[in-house]
C-alpha cells in the first residue's frame, strides 16, 4: 500500500504564491501523469475505456493550460479561479467531474487571498471536500470523496505551517484510500482501491512533492490480475524538466496494428510532443498530445499502424473564443434541442437520424470534456436541451455541462448506446418538454442492454472468472460471463437476459467486426434462439465488439 | 324536416351504427390497376387486405365524384332536411372538395360543411355525437357546435406494421422523418390538425401496441372509445377486452376499410379517444 516518507533535510514552505500554486498544480499533474496507467487499471470492471486516470489527467490539463494560456496572476484567488475554470471546463469523465468541482471548492476557500498560508489551504480543502460532495446527486462512500473529505479533515486539525497542513492530508488520504474496498463491496470484490481516490492521491504526493522538498514515497496499490502496475518513479528532477505548457494542437488518434510497446511509443510521442498520454496494448493504442506540428505526431503514427479517429483541435483558440465562435452559429433557434454523445461513425449517424441536433462524436475514443458538451449546446441552439449521454461516466459531464451553458434543459439517465437510441425513438417534438422527458426517461428505464467487449485485465467479478483478452458480456451494467469468443459471449448473455416475450434482439457491430461476422454471428444466434429475430446494424464503435439491445 | 347526417367511408363507421343513427356514408373508390371498387360496397375489408398483401398491385384511391355528392344529397334535400356533411381531413382527402362543389347545385337547401380533421374512427365518434345531437332536436347551428367540440377532443392513434404504405400513398406527412431510418421501427402515428404526425416509434410491435394501452390507460377515462383493427383475432379481443373500463359507454369497434387501408398497409391497430369535455 502507500506510505508517505519525509527525509530530514526539509526546508519547508511557509507560503505559496501565486506562482507556487500554479507549480504545485504542475507537479500534482505529473504525478497522476506518470502513473495513469496504473490508475487507469483501476477500473472494477476491465472494460477498456472511460479511464479515470485519463481523465483525471486531462482534466488537471485543462486547469493548467488556461493558466498557461492568459496572463500571469498576481494572487492566488485569482490564480485558482483561473485553474478552476479550465478543470470545470476540461473536466471529463465522473472523477474529472468531481475534481473539477473540488479545484472549484478550492478557489472558493482561496477567494481574495493573496498568498497561501496553513490555514488558507485549511480552509480550501475543506471548501473542495464540500464541493466535491454537492457534484454528485447521491455521493456514495468508499470514492474519491471519502477521500477528499479524510484529507480536509486531517488538513483542519493540523496545528502547523502549510507544509504539515499538506503532509496530513496527503496522510490521511492514503489511509482513506486504504479503507475504500471496505466502504464499497465491489472494489472489494474487484480487488482494487478507487480508482479517482488514487488520482486525489498521486495528486497530493505530486503537490506534497513540490512543497517539501521531500521525497515522498509514492506506490499504487495493484488491480488483481494485473501484471504491469509498478508505479513510475517520481523524482524532483523529472519535475524540473517540466516545460512551460505549450499549446498548439491537441491531437488524438487511435492506431490499429500488431506487436505494440506502448511505452517505448510512448517516449517517441513525448520527444516531440507535449502532455501525452499514450495507452493501450500490443494491438490497439489511443494517443492524445499537445503539438505545434500536429502532422509529425500523425507521420509518427501511420509508420506504427492504421490510424482512427483522427481529431485535432487548435488550442490556442481560448475556450472563450471558442464559445463565442459558436455563439453566431448559423443554426436557427429551436425550441428543443438533443445533444447525444455517440460512440462510432454508424451509432452517430443514427442518432442524427432520430433527431438528435448535435451528435459528440469525441466520445469514441475518450469520455468528451464538459468544454465538448457546453459547446455542443451552443450548437444545438435551443431554448431546451436534452442531453443524451449514453454513458455513466459521462452523466456528471453533461450535467456540469448543462449548469455552465446557463440555458434551460435536462440530462437524460441514459448509460448506453441502446438506452439512448430507444430513448429517441420516443422523441416527439410536438409534446410538452414534461411529457416528452417522461417518455424518454420512460423508453431508457425499459431497455434492456448489453455490451461485449475485450477484458483489459484479469479479475474475478460476480464470481466470473476472467482472463485477460476475454469476451466479456455485460448486461445493464452487470457483468454475466466471459468467454472465449464474442458470439459465445452473445450466446451466455442472451441465455441469462432473454425473456419470454422478448422478440427482437439488436446487434450494433464495432469496428473490429465487419459485416459478413455480424451477419453469420446473427444468423448462428437465430438458430440458437429461434423466437428472437436478430437484426444487424454497423455502429463502427471502438473497443466494443458489440452494443445489443433487446426488446 | 330534419338534420341528416352525412360522411364518407374513410369513417370507417360500422354499418350498424350508420343505419341506426340515419347517418349516409359516401364512399371513396379503391383501384387495384383498371379495377374500380366502391369502398366497402364493392370491397370489403377481408378481400382488399388479402389483394394488398398477396397481391403485386398497389392500390391507390379516389374521392367520391361531385355526381356521388349529388346523388347523397339529392334524396335528403328533395324530403325536405338540412344537412351537416362530416368529412376526413382535407390535408389528407379532396373528400371535402367534391362535397363543396356538390353544395353548389342546391343553392335553395341548408347544407353545412364540416372538416373533422380527422379519419377513421376519429371521424365516426365526431359523426356520432351529430346524429345523436340532431336526433335529439338540435338546430343545425347546435349540431356543427358539437361536432367541432367533439372533434377538438378527439386524439386518433394508430400502430403501423410499416410507413411503406403511408409513403407510397403520399400521405405521409411529418412522418416523413422516420422514413428510411437504419433501424427497422414500429411507429405510432397521430392525428394532429388533420396530418399524420410520429407519436412515437418502437422497436417492436408488441411494444407499439403496449405503449398504445399505457397512453389509453394514462388518458382514462374517456368520455367514448373506438377502437379500429383489422383482423378479428386474439389481438383485437385482448384490446377490447382492455378498452372496455375506460370509458361508461361501450367501447365502438370497426374494421380498417379499404380506402384507409391503402395507407396503413396491414396489420394496424388504431384507438379514437374522446376526452371529457374540462369545464
Amino acid at each position: 500500500m502507500v506510505s508517505g516518507s519525509q527525509d530530514m533535510t526539509n526546508q519547508h514552505v511557509a507560503s505559496l504564491n501565486a506562482e507556487g500554486l500554479k507549480q504545485l498544480f504542475l507537479s500534482g499533474t505529473k504525478f497522476i501523469e506518470a502513473n495513469v496507467d496504473a490508475i487507469n487499471s483501476l477500473n472494477v470492471f476491465p472494460v477498456p475505456d472511460g479511464d479515470t486516470g485519463i481523465n483525471m489527467l486531462l482534466t488537471l490539463q485543462a486547469a493548467n493550460d488556461s493558466v498557461a494560456t492568459s496572463l500571469p496572476q498576481e494572487t492566488v484567488g485569482s490564480l485558482i479561479e483561473s485553474l478552476a475554470k479550465g478543470a470545470l471546463l476540461g473536466a471529463r469523465g465522473n472523477s474529472g467531474v468531481i475534481f473539477s468541482q473540488f479545484i472549484k471548492g478550492m478557489a472558493n476557500g482561496l477567494s481574495g487571498c493573496k498568498e497561501c498560508h496553513g490555514s488558507n489551504l485549511q480552509s480550501a480543502l475543506s471548501h473542495a471536500a464540500d464541493a466535491g460532495y454537492l457534484a454528485v446527486g447521491t455521493p456514495v462512500e468508499g470514492t474519491m470523496l471519502s477521500v477528499m473529505k479524510a484529507a480536509a479533515t486531517a488538513a483542519k486539525n493540523t496545528k502547523g505551517d502549510l507544509v504539515d497542513v499538506l503532509r496530513n492530508a496527503y496522510e490521511s488520504s492514503v489511509v482513506a484510500l486504504a479503507r475504500t474496498p471496505e466502504q464499497l463491496p465491489i472494489l472489494k470484490e474487484a480487488g482494487v482501491v478507487d480508482a479517482g481516490g488514487q488520482g486525489l492521491v498521486a495528486f497530493f504526493a505530486g503537490a506534497l512533492t513540490f512543497v517539501g522538498s521531500e521525497q515522498v514515497n509514492f506506490e499504487i496499490s495493484a488491480a488483481t490480475g494485473s501484471n504491469s502496475l509498478n508505479p513510475t518513479a517520481i523524482n524532483t528532477d523529472f519535475l524540473e524538466h517540466t516545460e512551460d505548457e505549450m499549446y498548439g494542437y491537441c491531437t488524438q488518434f487511435v492506431i490499429h496494428g500488431s506487436e505494440f510497446n506502448p511505452s517505448k511509443i510512448r517516449s517517441e510521442v513525448m520527444h516531440i510532443a507535449n502532455s501525452t498520454v499514450v495507452i493501450g496494448d500490443d494491438k490497439l493504442l489511443r494517443v492524445h498530445a499537445h503539438t505545434y506540428n500536429p502532422g509529425e505526431l500523425l507521420n509518427l503514427g501511420t509508420q506504427k499502424g492504421n490510424l482512427d479517429q483522427i481529431t485535432i483541435q487548435n488550442m490556442d483558440l481560448q475556450y472563450a473564443e471558442f464559445l463565442e465562435k459558436h455563439d453566431k452559429a448559423q443554426r436557427p433557434l429551436a425550441e428543443l434541442g438533443i445533444v447525444a454523445v455517440a460512440a462510432g461513425k454508424g451509432i452517430s449517424t443514427i442518432l442524427k437520424e432520430l433527431g438528435a441536433a448535435v451528435v459528440i462524436e469525441g466520445g469514441q475514443a475518450m469520455n468528451p470534456s464538459t468544454a465538448e458538451i457546453l459547446s455542443s449546446i451552443t450548437e444545438a441552439n435551443a431554448k431546451f436541451t436534452i442531453i443524451l449521454p449514453n454513458n455513466s461516466n459521462i452523466i456528471l459531464a453533461a450535467e456540469q455541462a448543462l449548469e455552465m451553458s446557463e440555458g434551460k434543459g435536462f440530462v437524460l439517465p441514459a448509460t448506453t448506446i441502446p438506452q439512448g437510441i430507444n430513448a429517441l425513438l420516443a422523441f416527439n417534438p410536438d409534446q410538452s418538454n414534461e411529457d416528452l422527458l417522461s417518455a424518454m426517461t420512460r423508453a431508457i428505464s425499459e431497455t434492456k442492454s448489453g455490451e461485449i467487449t475485450t477484458a483489459a485485465r484479469s479479475a474475478e467479478i460476480n464470481g466470473i472468472s476472467i482472463t485477460e483478452g476475454n469476451f466479456i458480456a455485460l448486461v445493464d451494467g452487470k457483468l454475466v460471463s466471459a468467454e472465449n469468443s464474442a458470439e459465445k459471449a452473445l450466446i451466455t448473455m442472451l441465455e441469462c437476459s432473454l425473456a419470454q416475450d422478448d422478440s427482437l434482439v439488436t446487434l450494433y457491430f464495432g469496428d473490429q467486426i465487419n459485416l459478413a461476422i455480424a451477419q453469420s454471428t446473427a444468423s448462428l444466434l437465430s438458430e440458437r434462439f429461434p423466437s428472437c429475430e436478430f437484426e444487424t446494424i454497423e455502429g463502427n464503435q471502438p473497443f466494443y465488439q458489440y452494443f445489443v439491445s433487446i426488446e | 324536416m330534419a338534420i341528416k347526417i352525412v360522411t364518407d367511408s374513410t369513417s370507417d363507421i360500422p354499418e350498424e351504427l350508420a343505419k341506426s343513427l340515419g347517418i349516409t356514408v359516401v364512399p371513396l373508390t379503391v383501384f387495384f390497376g383498371e379495377d374500380a371498387f366502391k369502398d366497402k360496397i364493392e370491397i370489403q375489408s377481408d378481400e382488399f387486405f388479402d389483394r394488398l398483401q398477396n397481391g403485386n398491385i398497389l392500390p391507390r384511391t379516389t374521392q367520391p365524384s361531385v355526381g356521388d355528392f349529388i346523388s347523397a344529397y339529392t334524396p335528403l334535400v328533395d324530403e325536405g332536411h338540412d344537412i351537416v356533411s362530416i368529412h376526413i381531413s382535407d390535408k389528407l382527402s379532396g373528400t371535402l372538395n367534391s362535397a363543396r362543389l356538390a353544395r353548389e347545385e342546391f343553392p335553395n337547401a341548408n347544407i353545412q360543411l364540416m372538416d373533422s380533421k380527422l379519419g377513421s374512427l376519429g371521424l365516426t365518434l365526431v359523426v356520432k355525437a351529430a346524429a345523436e345531437a340532431a336526433n335529439s332536436g338540435a338546430d343545425v347551428q347546435a349540431v356543427l357546435d358539437t361536432a367541432a367540440d367533439v372533434a377538438s377532443r378527439v386524439d386518433l392513434f394508430f400502430v403501423l406494421n410499416t410507413l411503406e404504405y403511408l409513403q407510397k400513398g403520399g400521405r405521409i406527412g411529418k412522418a416523413q422523418a422516420l422514413v428510411g431510418s437504419l433501424l427497422s421501427v414500429k411507429p405510432i402515428l397521430k392525428c394532429v390538425d388533420g396530418e399524420v404526425h410520429p407519436y412515437e416509434k418502437l422497436r417492436t410491435r408488441q411494444k407499439a401496441v403496449q405503449r398504445l394501452q399505457d397512453i389509453a390507460s394514462e388518458g382514462a377515462p374517456f368520455e367514448e372509445v373506438a377502437f379500429i383493427y383489422q383482423a378479428e383475432g386474439e389481438e383485437a379481443d385482448q384490446l377490447t377486452t382492455f378498452l372496455a373500463p375506460l370509458s361508461s359507454k361501450p367501447v365502438i369497434t370497426g374494421r380498417i376499410g379499404p380506402v384507409i387501408g391503402t395507407y396503413t398497409g396491414p396489420n394496424v391497430v388504431g384507438l379514437a379517444l374522446l376526452n371529457p369535455k374540462t369545464s
